[in-house]
């Protein structure tokens, strides 16, 4: 009997740690927008800019997000207190591309509800040393340089290398080899 | 060389195996030590270089969280065999991916830590995996220590092959090393073996052609060459010391000079050895030595040196004055002295002289001469030996002297002894002899007496009757002599021996005459001739003697001398006169035969009492006769003998000087007329009636008494009665009351009455003019009647 009691109890302790295990995961787990954040920032490390990027050296590394804002605070968390090369980084957020203007970014986002105008965006950021990222389908093939997808639940990196190589950057093999290479045009795996 | 012993080979292989594997041990050590050391940091490094590697290109994974790629960059480690396993983590700690893909996340750390370290079997590190200065996470990463203990192996394996290498090289090459080392050693060890065995000193050891050897094997030949030095000059002394020891034996087992230096001589000229050698001895006082002796050789030089046995030699002022000195003289060239001697032995061939001199006492006595033909041939050592040689040989001499003396000593004290004893053997004899003469003289008195008597009272005797008389008489007179002769032996010397003039040829030719028998008849009976010559010398002086004693030794000199040969051979007797150096005239008989000879003991003993050759046939007196004949007419006997030649005995005689006058002759008897009373007192009654008988024919009135004792009574009675007798005649040996008391008795009764004393000792007392006091006259018995006649003739008258 008392054997029996024991089970009993261990099998309910075990249910009980179950439930707040999957209660806390769900908490937890990071959101896409949340990995897509850091990984927005890691570009940073994997990407080399030419030098005149910077108009002058105590300029930001602007990472800049047009349309909708999925990090939210996020990126901002994730940027807080880092440098790229000395350079502080920052965030800064465009509602459309004529918001840009001037200004430079090293990083643009580009969300996707602002996908109908990628080519006026790509178009002002022609001459622009700028990394354009994007998670909208079939952004890489239609000129961003590097586009989020997810597969699997698993964000993979779809790069553009012509795109990039024209705005004459340079991005790592490293970054390159767990990525999926896309040429402009290309047309989109399923 | 002791067993214990290690070769030298053993210890230099051990030494160089010992020092090359010290060397390779420490090299090898070092070396493991060092490449464990540097395998342990360069592994890590390694393992680094490819952990950092792989951290690397594992930035991308980790940034863009895509865990398939991260662990295809991980499969690099495929790369390393020996990487077990690798993890990358993420910032949070949480494992990304690994390696072999599937490890549990048991074998992996929990929490990433930092840096590389060894473990119990496995290097493990962690590699921060960073892009810029973005730390993304770690590499976790385990390799295996089997790599490094593969290695350790092999380089454990290389080692046993290096040091087994090493060591066989160390060996040939100690080898040959040793070979070169030692080869000299080993040659020079074989040489002072061949030394020490065969004691062969002229033996060299060979140079070798290195430095240190040669210095070595120069060192070691000539210390051979100094012993090969000593050895000879040990040699020579060992020799010389034993030529001395030779020498001193061989002159200890001889005791007279002559032998001792013979040996000595012989020795050195065979052993020494010299070319010439004598002894000359020195006479204390003499300016001049005698040549002693002369060695083998020597005799050969010295006709050549005018140096003969007995010869002598001057002494001169260089080298043998300083010799008689006591110095030892070397005269290394003779032919540069200009002394005599020295220029003597020059002129023979000798060159270097060495004097030695003898000395005994403090006393030089004689000096040894050695020369040799080289010119400074004696070496010092040489003369040293000569000089300690020449003061055995002193001393042996010396000995040999003593030696003599003793032997002279002992041998006049055993001749003392031996006279002692015959003059206690004669004396005895002559006790007897005397008593047995006291006896026959008693015996043959009456004898005597009535002989003398009848042949003079009675004419008428036939001629045959007085012939016979005349034959008794003879020989009672003859006995009478030959009693007398008898008493003599024991006596040493009668000075009182009545001495007349003898005429020697005279006694010998009588004495020729009387022994024919003995030398003619006798041996020619046997078949032996002697032939007997006389020489005599005329004319020849006569001599002062007592004839029948010098007949009686002829006589026995002839007889020895026939007894000498029994098988004939020639007898010489020859007289001469000779004349000494002071002038003394001396007459000398000479007895020679040709016989058998006496050796030399036998001569020197021929002339003991009882001392014989002749086995039982002699009495051993007759030469002793001879002798005592000899010393009681102070003449002198000299006797040469040689066995096998013959002898000589030669009588040397002293010659009567012109002043000696010769004896009167005893004059005739002058009778008293008157008849006498006489007393006649003797215990013998034959003599007593002998006595009686002829002096009562004489007229005289006799009256005996028989005794001392009756004697005196006799004598008293008639001296009471006033007829006093004219005269006693008394015997001088009687029991109780012998002749001297009778004489004192009959003094004292009468003081003028004259006393005769007869006596069988009679001559005895008469030559020791022991007469007795109150004795008037001594007469000898057998009395004589002319004799007794005369006494009382000069008594009474």
């Amino acid at each position: 009997m008392a054997l029996l009691r024991g089970k009993l109890r261990l099998l309910l302790v075990a249910g009980a740690c179950l439930i707040v295990a999957q209660a806390l995961g769900a908490a937890d787990a990071p959101t896409e927008s949340q990995v897509q954040a850091v990984f927005l920032f890691n570009f940073s490390r994997f990407v080399e800019w030419p030098p005149q990027t910077f108009a002058a050296p105590g300029d930001p590394f602007v990472i800049g997000i047009v349309g909708a804002d999925p990090f939210g605070a996020r990126l901002d968390e994730a940027v807080h207190n880092e440098q790229i090369n000395g350079h502080s980084l920052t965030v800064r957020r465009f509602r459309n591309i004529s918001e840009l203007d001037n200004d430079n970014c090293q990083i643009l986002f580009i969300d996707r509800s602002e996908i109908a105008r990628l080519g006026q965006i790509l178009t002002a950021l022609d001459h622009h040393s700028t990394l354009t990222v994007s998670q909208a389908d079939g952004a890489a093939q239609r000129g961003v340089m590097i586009q989020f997808a997810t597969e699997n639940n698993r964000i993979r990196l779809r790069i553009n290398v012509d795109s990039a190589r024209a705005a004459g950057l340079t991005i790592s093999s490293k970054l390159l080899r767990p990525a999926e290479i896309i040429g402009t045009g290309a047309k989109e795996e399923r | 060389m002791s067993k214990s012993s290690t070769p030298i080979r053993r210890t230099l292989m051990n030494m160089i195996f010992l020092a090359s594997g010290v060397v390779l041990l420490v090299t090898s050590s070092a070396f493991c030590a060092y490449e464990f050391l540097t395998f342990r940091s360069s592994s890590i490094q390694q393992l680094q270089i490819l952990t950092r590697a792989i951290a690397s290109n594992s930035t991308a994974a980790l940034a863009f969280e895509n865990a398939e790629d991260a662990a295809g960059v991980l499969t690099a480690f495929k790369s390393d065999p020996h990487i077990v396993a690798a993890a990358l983590y993420d910032m949070r700690g949480k494992v990304f991916a690994t390696y072999p893909q599937g490890l549990g996340l048991d074998r992996l750390p929990a929490r990433p830590g930092s840096g590389f370290a060894f473990g119990r079997s496995a290097v493990v590190g962690f590699q921060p995996v960073a892009e810029g200065s973005k730390q993304l996470g770690f590499l976790y990463v385990e390799s295996d220590l089997n790599a490094m203990y593969s290695r350790m192996k092999l380089y454990g394996l290389i080692l046993v092959l290096v040091a087994a290498l090493s060591l066989s090289l160390a060996y040939l090459i100690s080898r040959r090393l040793q070979h070169r080392l030692l080869q000299p050693i080993l040659a020079l060890a074989d040489t002072a073996r061949a030394v020490a065995e065969r004691h062969d000193y002229t033996v060299r050891a060979a140079p070798t052609g290195a430095y240190e050897f040669d210095l070595f094997t120069d060192t070691f030949n000539q210390m051979l060459t100094q012993i090969q030095g000593s050895e000879g000059k040990l040699q020579a002394q060992v020799g010389r010391l034993s030529l001395l020891q030779q020498i001193t034996r061989a002159t200890g087992e001889r005791q007279d000079l002559p032998s001792i230096f013979q040996v000595v001589l012989g020795s050195l000229e065979e052993n020494l050895p010299i070319d010439f050698g004598c002894f000359l001895l020195h006479d204390p006082g003499a300016a001049s030595l005698t040549v002693a002796a002369l060695g083998r050789k020597g005799s050969r030089f010295g006709e050549h040196l005018g140096l003969l046995p007995q010869s002598a030699v001057p002494i001169d002022a260089n080298g043998l004055s300083r010799c008689i000195a006591g110095e030892l003289v070397h005269e290394p060239d003779v032919s540069r002295v200009s002394f005599p001697f020295p220029q003597r032995l020059s002129g023979a061939g000798l060159r270097s002289v060495v004097f030695s001199p003898l000395i005994v006492e403090s006393q030089v006595f004689g000096v040894l001469v050695c020369a040799r033909g080289e010119a400074e041939a004696f070496s010092s050592r040489e003369c040293e030996f000569l000089k300690q040689l020449s003061e055995h040989v002193a001393l042996a001499s010396h000995q040999a002297r003593l030696h003599g003396a003793l032997q002279q000593a002992y041998d006049d004290l055993r001749q003392s002894q031996h006279t002692v004893m015959q003059q206690e053997r004669l004396r005895a004899l002559g006790q007897m002899a005397s008593g047995i003469a006291h006896d026959i003289n008693n015996a043959i008195s009456p004898v005597s007496l009535y002989t003398e008597s009848l042949l003079e009272r009675e004419p008428n005797l036939s001629e045959r009757t007085r012939n016979y008389l005349t034959t008794i008489q003879r020989a009672i007179e003859d006995v009478a002599r030959t009693v007398a002769r008898m008493r003599e032996f024991y006596r040493e010397r009668d000075a009182q021996l009545t001495l007349e003039r003898v005429e020697i040829n005279r006694s010998v030719q009588q004495v020729v005459e009387l022994t024919k028998p003995r030398w003619s008849d006798l041996p020619q009976a046997r078949g032996a001739m002697v032939d007997l010559q006389t020489y005599l010398a005329d004319p020849l002086p006569d001599i002062m003697g007592a004839e029948h004693e010098i007949r009686d030794a002829l006589t026995n000199l002839i007889f020895n001398a026939v007894d000498a040969m029994p098988t004939g051979g020639a007898l010489t007797v020859r007289t001469r006169r000779a004349t000494v150096a002071d002038g003394e005239t001396r007459v000398l008989i000479e007895v020679t035969d040709s016989g058998v000879g006496m050796d030399e003991d036998t001569r020197r003993r021929c002339l003991e009492p009882f001392y014989t050759t002749k086995g039982e046939r002699g009495t051993g007196l007759g030469l002793a006769m001879v002798y005592g004949m000899i010393q009681r007419h102070s003449a002198e006997l000299e006797i040469d003998s040689e066995p096998g030649k013959g002898t000589t005995v030669r009588l040397n005689f002293p010659a009567v000087t012109s002043s000696i006058v010769s004896l009167p002759k005893a004059k005739s008897a002058a009778a008293v007329k008157r008849p006498l009373r006489i007393l006649l007192v003797d215990d013998d009654p034959l003599l007593i009636k002998s006595l009686q008988d002829t002096l009562q024919e004489d007229g005289h009135l006799v009256t005996a008494t028989h005794g001392g004792h009756e004697g005196i009574e006799a004598f008293a009675a008639a001296a009471k009665r006033g007829e006093c007798f004219d005269i006693v005649v008394t015997d001088l040996g009687m029991p109780h009351i012998d002749g001297r008391k009778v004489a004192t008795s009959v003094k004292g009764v009468s003081p003028t009455t004259p006393v005769v004393l007869l006596t069988g000792w009679g001559q005895r007392l008469i030559a020791t003019n022991d007469a007795p006091a109150h004795v008037d006259k001594v007469l000898a018995k057998p009395p004589r009647l002319h004799e007794l006649r005369a006494a009382l003739a000069e008594l009474v008258a």
